[in-house]
């Protein structure tokens, strides 16, 4: 097998047991991006000769010469961030970002920068200063957002593991589309330096995108700064909600999260409980009317009248909407976040992890983002925010993994989320879903990386 | 009066209030946005919360 189609712990190991070349891997990761990424506009930007810098004074840390793939949202020495946009309304720079730091001190090598949704604000990928990133299971899917590219580029097996952001669910929405794992941390655990928003956002994290839940532990302990100690998910307690976050869903979707939870509980010899959790959709809406009102910083109403043209129609009016909406809202969504910690505390003596689909329906079209469900047609981002806001909200940790394909062969996704801190439970309990599905899923791969490699 | 007409006088006054310009195509977005959000906004502001003690600086990351 390629080195490159080896998950990310497998790539480090076989480059400190020095079967595998760390320049080899790094050129044929280039020369898979070249061949892979037109179909799927994954990776908007690399820089070999920068790459291989990094590559020389890589440290003999745990990802040592493995190459990854970081969102536009952060800025490197050598590049500023975009963030999917013409321009950002924050000034930016180039600079040395927390995720940047983690990625260099673990020794791995930053092969190029990922697509985004413009400015973070939509969960389909489908707009972006770039063009959309496609999904590698449909090219005329969304792969998801806002981390759509790196999503779309793990997916595709350009690198094995990418570093995303998630504000309202922008890691675990795109591994759902894309059917990785994705890892949004507890809100503070994980690397924010750098971020245009790390002064004032409470919502955004960053986090692991890979394959499986192994290899987001191990990009997630460069992350955390801290290793995250595997141990393992036996009893788990599993909290089920029956509320529109789990059954106004595709049916299909449904009945496959809900063979997963049976499967974790099994495997895990836990039990699953139904539980009550109030106003899930107040909590979402809660969750964009803060990140909406951060994201406004400082920005002079004159300014959005001098927004370049080439924004899109949809962002420079929802910029300009953002200054209508109501303070009261606001201190009400702070009510709501209050009353939802509240309550997740409460429930979490209760359960180990509260699970449910992480997006209702699979990925939509590119050209049209909308999902049948049973209550009617929503579009994807009305859908997708029930079932991510809440742990953005409150700061929970949450993970999403996949557990099926639907009948038109795209991924579903489960999300699991536990209490402050349990990130590390989190990964304990993908694994064990993994090892309840024989790994069937994790290791499915996309239509694009099935293609035969043509490379060294 | 209808709520599309109140939205349709709302949203450009609130606009030019703020001295913010905005072309057809930007009020369309402004007004399906509108549209979206306005009843779940309405609904979360009629959420009675008034039993809940704010978190003074909460710590997202731990438990309140």
């Amino acid at each position: 097998m390629n080195t490159l189609d080896l998950p990310l712990r497998e790539q480090a190991a076989a480059i400190a047991a020095g079967d595998a070349d760390p320049a080899e891997l790094l050129a044929a990761a280039l020369t898979r991006i070249e061949q892979r990424n037109p179909a799927i506009n994954a990776v908007v930007e690399t820089f070999p000769e920068r790459s291989r810098e990094m590559l020389d004074a890589a440290p003999a840390g745990p990802l040592h010469g493995v190459p990854v793939v970081i969102k536009d949202e952060w800025p490197l020495p050598w590049r500023a961030q975009r963030f999917g946009a013409v321009e950002l309304l924050a000034p930016t720079a180039p600079g040395e970002s927390g995720p940047y730091r983690a990625l260099r001190d673990a020794g791995a090598v930053i092969a190029g920068v990922g697509n985004m949704h413009e400015l973070g604000a939509g969960s389909t990928g489908n707009i972006s200063f770039y063009g959309p990133a496609r999904n590698p299971w449909n090219t005329d899917r969304c792969p998801g957002g806002s981390s759509s590219g790196p999503a779309s580029a793990v997916a595709a097996r350009l690198v094995a593991g990418a570093v995303g952001a998630d504000g309202v669910g922008s890691i675990r929405l795109p591994a759902a589309y894309c059917g990785l794992t994705g890892l949004k941390p507890t809100f503070g655990r994980s690397a924010m330096e750098g971020h245009h928003m790390a002064a004032v956002t409470s919502t955004i994290v960053s986090g692991p995108l890979c394959t499986d839940a192994a290899d987001c532990r191990l990009l997630g302990s460069a992350l955390f700064g801290e290793e995250l100690a595997a141990g393992d998910a036996v009893g788990l307690r599993i909290g089920v909600v029956r509320d529109t976050v789990s059954e106004d869903v595709a049916p299909e979707v449904r009945d496959a999260c809900e063979a997963a939870i049976e499967a974790l509980r099994t495997e895990t010899g836990g039990e699953v409980r139904e539980i009550a959790l109030a106003d899930i959709e107040a909590a979402a809406l809660a969750a964009v009317l803060i990140i909406n009102t951060e994201s406004l910083g400082g920005v002079a109403p004159e300014r959005l009248n001098r927004l370049h043209p080439d924004l899109s129609p949809l962002n420079r009016g929802f910029l300009k909407y953002r200054m209508l909406l109501p303070a009261a809202a606001t201190v009400q969504a702070s009510r709501v976040r209050t009353l939802m910690r509240r309550r997740l505390a409460a429930l979490f003596e209760q359960v180990d992890a509260i699970a449910w689909p992480t997006v209702a329906a699979v990925a939509p079209p590119l050209e049209a983002p909308l999902v049948e469900l049973p209550s009617g047609t929503l579009t994807a981002d009305q859908a997708n925010v029930r079932g991510t806001g809440l742990a953005n909200l409150t700061g929970i940790p949450s993970i999403g993994a996949p557990v099926g394909l639907s009948s038109d062969g795209l991924p579903i996704g489960l999300q699991l989320q536990a209490a402050w801190g349990r990130d590390e439970l989190l990964l304990d309990a993908a694994e064990a879903l993994e090892r309840a599905n024989g790994r069937r899923w994790v290791e499915a791969l996309p239509p694009l990386a099935e293609a035969a490699p043509t490379e060294a | 009066m209808e709520a599309t007409d109140r939205a349709a006088e709302f949203i450009p006054a609130g606009l030019a209030s703020l001295g913010i310009e905005a072309d057809e195509v930007d009020l369309a977005v402004i007004s399906a946005a509108h549209q979206m959000f306005w009843p779940a906004i309405r609904d979360l502001l009629s959420l009675d919360v008034s039993g809940v003690e704010p978190e003074r600086c909460p710590d997202l990351s731990r438990a309140p």
